[in-house]
């Protein structure tokens, strides 16, 4: 009996099975496809903070796996309110991140969900949508590097610059 | 602390020399004499030495030492099977390299002692330097003959490597052969081959925010998944390789859609004020796995593709934190990330059981995948801070993947390549 399976058009195998035993007689050949490394220009916009009122630079933290506010981000929140009242012209680039604890994607996404509450705070208290812009980087931009409490605790947070 | 980082970045990348470390076999594997092959003696020992540790890393094969058997049969007719009767060995393996010029193949055999004949007899053509391909080749030939099972030996991984910058690599199950697909300053998460094995998809932060790119393997080529001024992540392919599951983020919150690779036409599959993300498809395309916060916590749903406006179902239970999921490839079950105290492991689930079999016991591990066979999952792990790949077999053998150099995490595996 004789098989023949072509797979991605390179390889071919043969199986021959003998009529006497279940011995597999097979021939194969190697495949190997070449790799192309492409370097990520990187695009990050670098934004001049230079001209920025500082008061309005700010992070506020939030508890494992949770998006709310607490009272002190609150109070952290109010004077970056003020800031940006005083200053119409400042726009402000929210990024939202995650502890490394959990999965990068839900981190991307809760990272995404925090700076998006810190965005709703500023709305509801009348600043313009159109000043602000969220993104997340999830658990990928740690701040802190220990595996503890205090460095997890650090590293959820939103950054308002 | 960066010194630190640089201390033991530094150790790793000395010990760590295509080491994979076995850290448990499972408990009764199968026992292996490989008789050194004939033919050039420098390339005999090169194979040799891949298929010993091929096999071994499997988790099921005991393969004797040469100084420990009785006899080294160098041609069938000198094998004497109780020889290796006596050492309770159940196969013998033998074979041939034959040069041809540049060209190189090897006819090998297994040989079945209980039953003192030949199982197998196979020849494979390799290609100018590429012998460690070959080996690989006869590797996964001989656990295919044995365990009835197709072999992952030939099979790749994608995964990221941090190292001042970020780099997507793929490489040889074994971990060696390793080629970088991807530099760039900015992380790179969630690579996904598509079902040809031609082309990856992968999350890039290149442009500041997460966007998905699919990358032609072999000529570099790549381009935006979809062009969107929202994040996009998590990519999943179809396993007829037409679609793409990801994450949008249109509306400020992760909703899940299906990209058509073709026409580019998005149809939103989830709708829900929480998080919804990280979808993967089942084998044959019909569901989805997906994680969601929608019971306030992070938990696995399944969505059936094939049934209109379907109902996500709740899948996973146990514990408040169960992410990430992804089907075994005989849709049996799925293997997760499950919070279990105050670590993060790796899990399964049968879906014809109502418990949680956890597979690992480290403090923080994740990014589960699962090798094409099903029965190996390769998973991100910490050791001292410092992230590696691990590996785990559902027959319970664990083995490691040490960073040749910086952090290693988010491995993926390929579908069979030979």
């Amino acid at each position: 009996m004789l098989i023949l399976r072509n797979k991605f058009n390179f390889l071919i195998v043969i199986i021959f099975l003998s009529s006497c035993s279940s011995m597999n007689i097979t021939e194969e050949k190697v495949y190997s496809e070449g790799v192309k490394t492409v370097e990520a220009s990187s695009m990050s916009e670098n934004i001049n903070y230079d001209n920025k009122a500082m008061f309005a630079n700010a992070t506020v933290y939030f508890e494992f796996d949770k998006s709310n506010l607490t009272s002190k981000s609150i109070q952290t929140l109010k004077s970056a309110v003020n800031a940006l009242n005083e200053n119409s012209s400042i726009k402000i680039s929210l990024a939202g991140h995650a502890d490394e604890r959990g999965t990068r994607e839900y981190n991307l996404a809760l990272g995404q969900r925090r700076a998006e509450t810190v965005a709703d705070y500023f709305v509801l208290n009348g600043i313009s949508s159109s000043r602000i812009t969220v993104k997340s980087y999830g658990e990928e931009r740690p701040k802190e590097f220990g595996q503890n409490e205090e460095s997890f605790a650090k590293n959820r947070r939103v950054e308002i610059n | 602390m960066k010194k630190l980082l640089l201390a033991i970045i530094f150790t790793n990348s000395l010990m760590s020399e295509l080491v994979i470390e076995i850290t448990q076999g499972t408990e009764d594997p199968f026992k292996v004499a490989l008789v050194q092959f004939g033919g050039n003696v420098e390339i005999s020992e090169e194979l040799s030495q891949i298929i010993k540790g091929d096999l071994k890393r499997s988790g099921e094969f005991n393969v004797f030492d040469e100084n420990n058997l009785l006899s080294l049969p160098s041609n069938e007719s000198e094998i004497v099977f109780n020889d290796f009767r006596i050492l309770n060995i159940d196969f013998l393996i033998m074979g041939k390299v034959i040069e041809d010029g540049m060209n190189i193949s090897v006819e090998y055999q297994v040989y079945d002692i209980k039953k003192a004949s030949k199982a197998r007899a196979t020849t494979v053509f390799g290609i100018p330097n590429k012998n460690r391909q070959l080996a690989h080749y006869i590797s996964d030939g001989i656990y295919e003959e044995i365990t009835g099972i197709k072999g992952i030996a030939s099979t790749k991984i994608l995964y990221v490597t941090e190292d001042k910058i970020f780099n997507l690599v793929v490489a040889d199950a074994d971990g060696s052969n390793e080629q970088v697909l991807l530099k760039s300053a900015e992380p790179i998460i969630s690579p996904a081959w598509s079902p040809d094995s031609k082309k990856v998809a992968y999350v890039s932060f290149e442009t500041g925010m997460a966007k998905v790119y699919v990358q032609d393997i072999a000529s570099g080529r790549r381009e935006i998944a979809i062009e969107n001024t929202s994040q996009i992540s998590s990519p999943a392919w179809s396993p007829d390789g037409k679609f793409l599951s990801l994450t949008m983020y249109q509306d400020g919150n992760a909703e899940i859609y299906i990209l058509n690779l073709k026409n580019k036409n998005l149809t939103r599959l989830t709708n829900h004020y929480s998080i919804d993300t990280e979808s993967t498809w089942s084998p044959k395309g019909s569901k989805i796995i997906f994680t969601s916060g929608r019971s306030g916590s992070p938990q696995l749903y399944e969505i059936n593709l094939r049934k209109f406006n379907a109902r996500p179902k709740r899948i996973t239970f146990d514990g408040n934190y169960n992410a990430k999921g992804s089907y075994l490839p005989s849709n049996e079950g799925f293997v997760f990330v499950h919070r279990s105290d105050k670590s993060f492991q790796i899990a399964m689930k049968y879906f014809d059981e109502n418990f949680v079999r956890p597979l690992t016991e480290a403090q923080l591990d994740e990014s589960p995948s699962i090798s094409p066979n099903g029965n190996v999952i390769v998973y991100a792990t910490k050791d001292e801070g410092m992230g590696l790949l691990s590996g785990v077999t559902l027959s319970g053998a664990k083995f490691k993947l040490p960073a040749k150099k910086g952090a290693v995490r988010e491995p993926a595996w390929s579908g069979f390549l030979r």
